[in-house]
């Protein structure tokens, strides 16, 4: 259903939606409108007419049925709830993580120095990997899965917030220097916001990595998740429910994308829209 | 039309300094910015400083608000030793430098709030401000609706609203149109009579040095000594009508040939 128009729409849409071009901004919705229509058209039509087997690709009306099985849905909310407890759990840490050592590091040059070689080391390694080393570690619980998720997610967090924090503008220095800041203020009343565009940044990174670290955890070992549910659903090849769980995942997503997007838009009153 | 030495006789300068030197330590070896600089400045006088790019006017200006510290001779302020903020100066920038996301008011009172919980008087007084360059309406706007000529005026407000002694201006309306830049000159004019500052504006243009400055002060090359002083003997009240007559003309002469020395 609506599984990658809305990031498409709004970057699409919104720069056309100022006022007098509302025709072509509705020109564009109805053209987009029409195109998911014949994709869903095509997902229906397309397998059978091609004589694919329904375990490759199923049809879009068993997918469906799959996704509103009235049986499947207590487990469905079950699992989706113990993959969402992982992500948030895992966010809020990895982003509580993420921007207090950025902020002590964009207050300690020396320290930064020695540290930000390890940081970039330890980011451009793929980190997923680790997974089946947390579940020794963590066990098949609900630990070792929030340890990967705040591991990709604090990354972005970090490494953005890093970059913000340290671009402050000279002047905008100077100004807070000349009229006798001190060095908690210009941290609190100066680099803060100015980064702040750069921290929503890297949370949206942490958001998308929270998601792909929870999954790849579940895959890995765990007793409840949507990841699970997927392993179920193949073992069983029931690839309807796959894809339906795919469709719940992918709407999760972008869920807490747009809910990172919104908070930024409120946070962030001052900043001119997307599409500039 | 005079050469000025120093700054009135009597009481002591706002600002003294004797034989001030600064030299940057950089990693391809020291740059001297400035070298020598003995430069005397009343209260409430308004100078302004000229020179080739490079020669050390920024610098010559930071070592004023305490940002840089000077590695020669000896510099004061109010008889207090110069090297860090005495929170007793207003600074403009060359761009507005306002901050994106406080509203104009709370931008003006950032000098303010950086020392106290703003007062209804404080606030009164930042309004007040905005009155005068004629931007009371767009007191609760924010900075990024403003146009650029009005993000330059907030910040003379800003540097004016905790009635610091001295107003520095580096390049204040450098990226500013010239009808715009006419406008404002005419304002920071007005500005500078009525809160009675002490001024010190850097800027590459002589005509605008002539029209706001009591006293033009000629910078060599880097680097930076003083090589001339010119005293501007046009009163206190400048119009944009002075910038035809032949004094304003001659003067202007008179400083624009340091510079076409150089070149020759
Ligand atoms: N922080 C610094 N570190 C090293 N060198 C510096 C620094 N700031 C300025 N300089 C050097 O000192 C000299 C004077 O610089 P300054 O910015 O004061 O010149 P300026 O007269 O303001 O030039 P402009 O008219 O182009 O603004 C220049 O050669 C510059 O490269
Ligand atoms: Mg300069």
């Amino acid at each position: 259903m609506t599984a990658a128009t809305p990031l498409l729409a709004q970057r699409r849409l919104r720069p056309t939606r100022r006022p007098g071009a509302g025709a072509g901004g509705r020109g564009q919705l109805v053209g987009g409108l029409a195109l998911l229509a014949a994709l869903l058209l095509a997902w229906q039509l397309l397998p059978p007419a091609l004589g694919t087997p329904t375990y490759v690709v199923p049809v879009l009306s068993d997918v469906l049925a799959a996704l509103v099985d009235p049986a499947a849905l207590p487990r469905y909310l079950e699992h989706g709830a113990a993959t969402m407890t992982e992500v948030l759990l895992g966010l809020g840490i990895g982003v509580v993580l993420g921007l207090g050592l950025a902020l002590a590091l964009a207050q300690l040059p020396r320290v930064y120095a020695v540290v930000f070689p390890y940081v970039v080391a330890i980011e451009s390694i793929p980190k997923v990997a680790v997974a089946p080393l947390f579940v020794i570690w963590f066990g098949f619980g609900l630990p070792s899965k929030v340890v990967v998720v705040v591991l990709l997610a604090f990354f972005p967090v970090l490494v953005n917030a890093i970059h913000g924090l340290r671009s402050v503008d000279r002047d905008q220095l100077d100004l807070f220097r000349v009229n006798g800041a001190t060095p908690w203020q210009i941290r609190v009343r100066l680099m803060l916001p100015a980064a702040l565009p750069q921290i929503f940044s890297g949370l949206e990174l942490g958001v998308a990595n929270a998601m792909i670290g929870a999954i790849v955890a579940e895959f890995v070992g765990a007793q409840k998740g949507l990841g699970v549910l997927i392993l179920q659903a193949q073992g069983r090849m029931e690839t309807p429910a796959v894809f339906a769980l795919l469709i719940i995942l992918s709407a999760l997503g972008i869920a807490l994308n747009v809910l990172v997007r919104t908070l930024r838009r409120v946070v962030i009153s001052w900043e001119p829209r997307p599409g500039r | 039309m005079t050469a000025a030495g120093t700054a009135p006789e009597g009481t002591a300068p706002l600002v003294d300094l004797r034989g001030l030197g600064k030299v940057y330590p950089t990693r391809t070896g020291d740059v001297t910015a400035l070298t020598g600089v003995d430069l005397q400045i009343a209260d409430g006088e308004f100078v302004a400083v000229v020179g080739p790019s490079g020669c050390g006017k920024t610098t010559l200006l930071k070592i004023l608000a305490g940002l840089e510290q000077h590695t020669a001779g000896h510099g004061t302020l109010h008889g207090t030793d110069l090297g860090r903020p005495s929170g007793d100066a207003g600074m403009v920038f060359q761009k507005a430098t306002l901050l994106p996301w406080l509203d104009v008011l709370a931008n003006v009172l950032l000098p303010v709030t950086l020392d106290h919980r703003a007062t209804a008087a404080d606030r009164e007084k930042a309004l007040g401000l905005l009155r005068m360059v004629g931007l009371e309406d767009f007191a609760t706007k924010r900075p990024g609706e403003l146009s650029g000529g009005m993000q330059q005026r907030v910040a003379i407000c800003r540097a004016l609203v905790h009635d610091p002694s001295l107003l520095l201006m580096d390049e204040p309306f450098g990226a500013l149109d010239a009808m715009t830049r006419d406008a404002l000159n005419v304002e920071v004019n007005r500005v500078w009579r009525e809160t009675h500052k002490t001024a010190v504006l850097i800027t590459h243009s002589i005509p605008e040095a002539v029209f706001l400055a009591e006293r033009v002060v000629v910078m060599s090359p880097r680097p930076g000594r003083v090589v001339d002083e010119v005293a501007i003997p046009f009163g206190t009240v400048r119009t944009p009508d002075l910038m035809g007559t032949p004094e304003f003309g001659a003067l202007s002469a008179r400083i624009r040939r340091h510079f076409e020395v150089k070149a020759a």
